[in-house]
């Protein structure tokens, strides 16, 4: 069943229920005065557990609520979380002067509700942990993912990693120091990139991480081979020269995990 | 007709206001030749042109510096630079323009001079003030909305100026810190860092397994949303104590959630010991019951009480 769509107001019927991996994102409609009331909210996976449902009354603060005025529908699409990811690879390698290596990584998204374009909520699809990328002094607050590195030039085949709650992202890693590095974490800003996919597989542009002596500097890789059949599901919330370089040059100039 | 009559009338009223004047004040008035001099006149061209030259460059200067500290510098230090280059070139200006009235400066700059003495005597705090906000500034140890400690006083910072540090306490109080305080006391940043950890002391009984205490906090912190993989929490046994084991557990938080995860880490540490029967240590004194035993006398005491020592004892 297609879940990242445009759907209709549940008016006539009772709280809507999306099933994406073990979360559910319950959306019900409220009326206040005559203008409807989207409310939606996330349901941990041990709250889905039971047979039925236990869901608050819409006037709990546990929904997110929102003003329709004269929308019909509302968009359910993936997003990247609002803060940057750290990937933690699971094999760290070491990677030799000079040397590039491409492959993949992935990442955890979030299901976003989105009305008229503009992003009402957004609900993580996991326990979202943190972590700190760079130095105590100067690092980043990140969202913590903890994945495999898969070197692969190749397309992703689709039937790898087919699952809603992740995003693969090309990578392309080039160690422009003089010594060798250890890769252990990533860091993707992913308000500077898109999801592009179907259903099921979904990725963002190709990335560039060049290691050199005055720390990493993430950027994007110009274009990347697409899955036939795919459409932009998410576009960037930044543009321009900032999502190109120097969003991406001023937040990781100063940090180095060499 | 009557018209050409009444201006006819009036033109020899007109014409007759500057005899008049001059009747007052003659041409040739002596003060008046005095003061009117060539000399004076290209006196007071050159203290207008000096003026008008000064207050270019100094105005063409603060746009440049104001440019620069806004691209630079925080608003608040901004300010406070273009402030006083301000004072700066107005005082410039004054003594260009008296120069070039001809007034005599080294004079006038003694009695600035001992005046700037006697004000100085007198505004030594003010003084103090002022120029200690300039290290702070100049340091930037703090900056606008930081949340900083100066010796127990805590709270966020309202407003840097130029005589004292304002603050802005958790239960919505404003402390005026001056200047002078701030740079003699040890001031704590709370806010400076994206990180900062959460410092738990925790003294458990004897009979803890502290392997198994250790696991749990650990366990602890990993289910905490807002606590941080990296850096990884720490561990320590701090030493043994009267009452018990000291156990050190720290956990990194975002700054800004260190409050909420606080309060998070306290909670679920407390319930999580009592559910593993992990008992926190209060202040105990061991007793020991037993009977009273006389203490054994020595052989040496015996001895003395039988005859005192034997070189007395002799036959």
């Amino acid at each position: 069943m297609e879940t990242w769509k445009r759907w209709n107001l549940p008016k006539n019927e009772d709280t809507r229920v999306h099933r994406i991996g073990d979360r559910r994102i319950c959306v019900a409609v409220d009326m206040v005065g005559d203008q409807y009331v989207l409310a939606a909210m996330a349901l941990p996976p041990e709250a889905s557990r039971g047979s039925r449902l236990a869901l608050p009354s819409l006037s709990d603060k546990a929904w997110t609520r929102f003003f329709m005025d004269k929308a019909e529908d509302y968009e359910l699409a993936p997003a990247y979380p609002p803060m940057p990811t750290c990937i933690r690879l699971k094999q760290p390698f070491s990677l030799a002067p000079g040397s590039t290596v491409e492959g993949w990584i992935f990442s955890r998204i979030e299901a976003s509700i989105l009305v008229n374009g503009a992003r009402i909520a957004s609900f993580p699809l996991a326990t979202p942990y943190k972590t700190l990328y760079g130095s105590p002094e100067a690092g980043v607050i990140c969202r913590y993912d903890e994945e495999e590195f898969l070197a692969a030039a190749e397309p992703l085949a689709s039937s790898l990693h087919a699952d809603q709650r992740f995003v693969a992202h090309p990578v392309r890693l080039r160690n422009a120091s003089a010594e060798p590095v250890e890769v252990s974490d990533l860091c993707i800003y992913g308000e500077q990139l898109s999801i592009v996919g179907d259903e099921k597989t979904m990725q963002s542009e190709r990335l560039l991480f060049v290691f050199s002596s005055s720390g990493v500097r993430m950027s994007l890789d110009g274009t990347t081979l697409l899955p036939l059949g795919s459409r932009v599901m998410a576009k960037p919330a930044v543009s321009g020269e900032e999502r190109f370089i120097v969003r991406s040059f001023e937040l990781f100039k100063n940090m180095t995990r060499i | 007709m009557q018209a050409t009559t009444t201006l006819a009338e009036a033109a020899p009223e007109v014409a007759s206001a500057p005899s008049r004047f001059w009747e007052i004040i003659p041409l040739d008035n002596a003060i008046f030749e005095q003061l009117f001099t060539v000399d004076t006149a290209i006196t007071v061209a050159r203290v207008v042109l000096t003026a008008a030259l000064g207050f270019i460059f100094v105005g063409l200067v603060i746009t440049v510096l104001r440019k620069v500290v806004t691209k630079r510098m925080e608003a608040r230090s901004g300010g406070l630079v273009v402030k006083i280059a301000q004072y700066l070139g107005f005082a410039f200006i004054a003594i260009s323009v008296l120069d070039a009235a001809g007034v005599n400066l080294s004079a006038l700059l003694g009695a600035a001079g001992i005046a700037g003495i006697a004000i100085g005597f007198a505004a030594q705090t003010s003084v103090s003030n002022f120029i200690s906000g300039f290290f702070i500034v100049s340091e930037k140890t703090f900056s606008q909305g930081d949340v900083i400690d100066v010796d127990g006083t805590s709270g966020l910072v309202h407003s840097i100026d130029a005589m004292s540090v304002k603050l802005r306490t958790f239960d919505n109080r404003l402390i005026r810190i001056p200047n002078e305080t701030l740079i003699k006391s040890n001031v704590k940043t709370i806010t400076r860092f994206p990180i900062r950890r959460l410092n738990m002391d925790i003294l458990v009984t004897y009979d803890t397994d502290i392997e198994r205490a250790r696991q749990v906090l650990l366990e602890l912190a990993a289910a905490e949303p807002n606590a941080l993989r990296s850096p990884e929490p720490v561990f320590m046994v701090s030493g043994f104590r009267d009452s018990g084991i000291a156990l050190f557990f720290g956990v990194w938080f975002a700054t800004n959630e260190w409050f909420d995860g606080n309060n998070a880490m306290h909670i679920a540490v407390k319930k999580r010991f009592d559910e593993e029967g992990i008992r926190f240590a209060l202040p105990t004194r061991t007793v020991y019951q037993g009977k009273a035993v006389a203490a054994p006398k020595k052989p040496g005491a015996r001895r003395a009480a039988a005859g005192g020592p034997r070189g007395n004892n002799g036959s």
